[in-house]
């Protein structure tokens, strides 16, 4: 795997979000390059999902810089770069009158050509995307039908269709099984070194992907950023980051795993 | 019934008036803003209201009207933190008591806004259906050119919004479109039924469970059915028009629901 860490993607300086007198996001400094494969974790109502939800510019802040391949959030319009995969998008409408290949297409909505219709390139990489996430061959299932692990690969795929340099996917396994999940995560480490798309993902299942991720962010109002992930994991970290006691499981054969 | 000039012209606008409401209203439906069709068909009547008074053509001012109300209820959405259909329910509310109050200080056009309440195939005139025609014609335009973009906006307001797409004009776009839709149709569903339009044929339609294409075709089909049906036993037998379809979308959506069902 060749990494280019020269070109960060993500360039976040002195970043505060106070929402009603009340603070969110503390003073976030960091950067998110090419290549990477990022986890956040952190304590439920830290801010995962709004410094994230800010870094795409949905959610405006108090203070500080966000730059997005050097320019600006405001300015920054080259948004097909960037594929995300929201909360909850696998718990999706069961009555939303929607094909898998529906969803997908989605993806290249904001290129479509007069009246929507997909050119002939569009459509190839709407099979491309379904493909490398296995559900063409549910392309015309109703989404509200499939499995939770199944629309979370339609979801990814979606994400895809677009041709991303970077994924973000903001807890993607709620509603998905323990197998689905075991597979996403294969699928996810796939796509980071096999088709070099950096990763940023939320997750509270640190403890599985603890040997593959290059980078991890702890957000608890504050930002802690470790580039050797082994390291940080530590009761110590998990016990201030949580404010709950934690244990450690270390397994010898997979190496490090964390149960909190 | 069609050597009738007046059914003619009822027909025409009838048509394309559930061809607008069908397609639109699958938006609508699927945004959960079904009751927008109400409120704005209230504040049209508010315009019907003052152009009685002021001797102005009904529709146009309707059509101002409409679009105020829609704009208002976008805003108040986008910039409060109040639920969508509380803002509807003021403003439906609002227009209503505002007409009741504009129709008892004109005292005497009772008789013109009872035919815009309930719907009136005499009512279309030559000028009406042209109108209908040109500014419909532009509204389908533009429903249709930015299909895929309130689909998408329907399904994932957020993550359209992360895809470049500028969700927040779309949004404008499609309240102004649907302000000018139900102004055009209360001439012949009238503004109390217009809301009825929109949203049960999509609603029948998603009880065949298909994708957005075939949803969109079967609520277009449900719709200009009706409004054939619903014509013809209103001249046949001298039913106000706005009723006569709403009973026969209310039967298609039964029929629809025992069909799936099974």
């Amino acid at each position: 795997m060749s990494l280019n860490f020269k070109v960060p993607i993500f360039d976040v300086k002195n970043l505060s979000l106070e929402i009603k007198n009340q603070t969110i996001l503390k003073n976030i400094s960091l950067e998110i390059f090419k290549g990477e494969y990022v986890a956040i974790i952190g304590p439920n109502g830290g801010g995962k999902t709004t410094f994230v939800k800010t870094l795409l510019g949905l959610q405006p802040y108090t203070k500080g810089k966000i730059l997005i391949y050097a320019k600006p959030l405001k300015k920054f319009k080259n948004w097909q770069k960037i594929g995300y995969v929201p909360q909850r998008a696998t718990l999706t409408d069961k009555n939303f009158p929607a094909t898998a290949l529906d969803i997908v297409k989605m993806g290249k909505t904001s290129t479509k050509s007069i009246f929507g219709f997909l050119s002939k390139k569009d459509l190839k990489n709407v099979k491309e995307a379904m493909l490398k996430m296995d559900v063409w061959h549910l392309k015309d299932r109703l989404i509200g039908e499939l499995s939770g692990g199944q629309r979370q690969r339609v979801m990814i795929a979606r994400a895809l269709s677009s041709n991303p340099e970077i994924l973000i996917l903001d807890e993607p396994n709620t509603g998905v099984d323990i197998a689905s999940q075991k597979r996403f995560y294969t699928l996810l480490r796939e796509l980071n070194t096999k088709e070099n798309i950096t990763i940023v993902f939320i997750t509270h299942d640190i403890g599985v992907i603890a040997n593959d991720i290059t980078k991890l962010i702890t957000i608890n109002q504050k930002a802690k950023v470790c580039t050797d992930p082994k390291k940080m994991i530590s009761c110590e970290d998990m016990s201030k980051l949580y404010g709950i006691e934690a244990h450690l499981l270390f397994n010898h054969t997979k190496g490090s795993h964390v149960r909190i | 019934m069609l050597e009738y000039d007046f059914m003619q012209r009822a027909f025409i606008a009838g048509i394309l008036i559930a061809i607008l409401a069908s397609i639109s209203g699958v938006f609508i439906v699927l945004k959960r803003y079904s009751m927008i069709g109400e409120t704005l068909a209230h504040s049209s009547l508010v315009g019907v209201a003052v152009a009685l008074i002021s001797s102005n053509n009904p529709l146009w001012v309707a059509i101002i009207f409409a679009l105020i109300s829609a704009w208002i209820i976008e805003y108040l959405r986008e910039s409060f933190d109040l639920y969508s259909d509380s803002v509807l329910s003021i403003l439906l509310s609002g227009s209503l008591a505002l007409a009741v109050v504009i129709v008892s200080v004109g005292g005497n056009f009772n008789t013109s806004l009872f035919s815009y309440l309930f719907g009136s195939i005499l009512a279309v005139s030559f000028e009406d259906v042209i109108t209908i025609l040109i500014v419909g014609g532009i509204s389908l335009a533009v429903l249709l050119f930015n299909a895929n973009k309130l689909y998408f906006i329907a399904y994932d307001e957020e993550v359209a919004k992360v895809s470049g797409i500028k969700v927040k004009a779309l949004n404008f776009l499609l309240v102004s479109v649907v302000a000018i839709i139900i102004s055009l149709s209360i001439r012949i569903v009238g503004s109390l039924l217009i809301g009825a339009l929109m949203v049960i044929p999509v609603t029948a339609a998603l009880q065949y469970k298909g994708g957005f294409l075939k949803t969109m075709l079967l609520s277009l089909f449900f719709s200009v059915g009706s409004v054939i049906g619903g014509m013809s036993v209103s001249y046949y037998f001298s039913l106000p028009s706005g009723a006569s379809i709403v009973l026969f979308v209310i039967g298609i959506f039964i029929i629809s629901l025992a069909v799936t069902r099974r």
